[in-house]
């Protein structure tokens, strides 16, 4: 019997991006920009020329004081470049990994995501700083996209733009086209941040009204999506229909074993109601050759001050005599 | 000698003389031939705790001696090592460092594990150098032999001889089947 399952709806009301984020990001992009600019004159990709009877002109100044400041005027050798490219990648990636975080509710958050933004553009960086201009250069273009592919199990599509993108900035960065890595990071930002904000194509009423509907047509009631999930024995489902649980990694799958599933169903839910934040009925099988006996089987996330060993321990004593065990399990295969 | 199908039951009964965890009413009563050296013992030790911590109340579980003396040389001496503990009432100590440290089962290994369960050393290494345990523990294989039990570990679930998967889920769920079914029958 196949459950439909729905994502968590979104928190209700207008989205605030937040002073406190815009003057992070621009505090965090003018202090980037200083240091880049500090550490590629410190550290010049290539030789710096020493001039001859002082700067004439502004573009000789700056050339002068280059060359002025330069630790190593004669040209980076390869692993000082290296460095400096891949802290500039560091630098410019950490905003989309800010922006990824704030953009992202906490069950659609992917921390393993997160690290993929921000180590990508650094391996990228060092990859392509020893293999430019090499036919090489495309073949760990095809080996990173396919590496991240098959690795990381993207939730959703949104998040294969941060993959892309500090692809980018990896690769700007790996031929020294820092200009480039900046402009993609702050463009790619500010332009993620707006969508967020806009909540552009998010919601499917929203952007349904927005592109189709004509003004004060109303949808039509969305569907429940609760399949023939089995709900709680008070028949409101209060909790027991709360699918969000499904993509919850904080919830477990009870499994219940009963003498009489009629009997112990009651307590089972009161004890649930009271030590659950969330918890669904999944499905339940009866044992051969029994009245009533079999198992019940639960998608539960525990209360932080109550945990998992205490609700399973409170299921045996509250659910005395009908409840003989608790397990954790995966799904029921079939119902 | 071969294996019948009477042989397939608990010959000897659960009795006072057993060392059990968990009410003698409990709802189903899971019974463990097993020997200390034994590595699948070893292996099933930590999978049969979650299976008393599914029931809680709901199980009795029993521990009876079937050291495998060709293929394990300590196995003897650590069952009666784990009588000189119960003789201090300190069995069940004794036989989950037994199962946890299993690479360790020599004399002077047995000792040291008895200062840790907190053992009057002395009166263990003496019980255990005169043999005061060796009939207890004789006792137990020779039940095990009469119910058919020829390795280890050996499971019996409300008499009947288990021998079905040792993963938790088969366990739990074969344990709760008894249980629904006694409780049937009740």
């Amino acid at each position: 019997m196949a459950k439909k399952v729905t994502a968590p709806p979104e928190p209700k009301g207008p989205r605030r991006l937040g002073r406190h984020t815009v003057v992070r990001l621009t505090t965090y992009y003018l202090a980037a920009a200083l240091v880049l600019l500090i550490l590629t004159t410190l550290v010049p990709q290539q030789q710096v020329t020493p001039m001859q009877g002082g700067p004439t002109g502004m573009a000789d100044a700056i050339d002068w004081l280059r060359w002025r400041l330069a630790l190593l005027p004669a040209g980076a050798p390869r692993w000082a470049d290296a460095t400096v490219q891949m802290v500039a990648a560091l630098l410019l990636v950490l905003p989309l990994a800010f922006t990824y975080v704030r953009t992202r509710t906490r069950v659609k958050y992917d921390h393993s995501l997160i690290q993929t933004v921000v180590m990508l553009p650094i391996v990228i960086t060092a990859i392509l700083v020893v293999v430019q201009d090499s036919l090489a250069l495309a073949f760990s273009l095809a080996g990173i996209v396919a590496a991240v592919r098959f690795r990381n199990n993207l939730r959703e599509a949104g998040d294969a733009v941060y993959i892309f993108g500090s692809i980018g900035i990896g690769f700007a960065t790996g031929i020294h086209a820092i200009d480039v890595a900046l402009s993609l990071s702050l463009v790619f930002v500010l332009l993620e941040l707006t969508l967020w904000k806009l909540n552009f194509g998010t919601e499917f009423d929203d952007t349904f009204k927005r592109l189709c509907m004509p003004s004060g047509a109303d949808l039509a009631e969305p569907q429940a999506n609760v399949g023939d999930v089995p709900t709680p024995s008070d028949g409101n489902g209060r909790k027991g229909a709360d699918v969000s649980l499904e993509s919850d990694p904080r919830a477990t799958v009870l499994r219940v074993y009963v003498l009489d599933a009629g009997g112990a169903r009651p307590a089972i839910e009161r004890v649930l109601e009271r030590d659950a934040k969330h918890w669904a009925a999944l499905g339940a099988e009866e044992g051969e050759g029994t009245a009533g006996g079999g198992v019940l089987e639960y998608r539960v996330r525990p209360r932080k001050s109550v945990g998992l060993d205490a609700l399973r321990d409170n299921l045996l004593s509250e659910g005395a005599p009908h409840v003989i065990a608790t397990d954790e399990a995966a799904p029921l295969q079939r119902l | 000698m071969p294996i019948t199908a009477e042989m397939s039951a608990l010959v000897a009964p659960v009795g006072e003389g057993d060392h059990a965890l968990g009410p003698a009413d409990a709802r189903v009563t899971l019974v463990e031939y097993g020997d200390f050296e034994c590595p699948s013992c070893g292996a099933t030790y930590p999978v049969l705790r979650e299976v008393r911590r599914a029931f809680g109340p709901n199980l009795r579980f029993v521990f009876r001696h079937f050291p495998l003396r060709d293929s394990h040389p300590h196995a003897e001496a650590a069952a009666e090592a784990s009588e000189a503990a119960a003789a201090q009432g300190k069995f069940w100590e004794m036989h989950d460092r037994l199962f946890e440290h299993q690479a360790a089962l020599d004399g002077r290994a047995l000792a040291r594990h008895a200062r840790k369960a907190g053992l009057d050393v002395e009166r263990f290494e003496r019980e255990l150098g005169a043999g005061a345990h060796a009939g207890r523990v004789a006792r137990d294989v020779e039940s095990g032999r009469t119910s058919g039990v020829r390795g280890t570990p050996s499971l019996f679930i409300n008499g009947v001889r288990y021998s079905g998967p040792r993963d938790r889920a088969s366990l739990v769920a074969a344990l709760a089947a008894a249980a629904i079914a006694s409780a049937g029958v009740a």
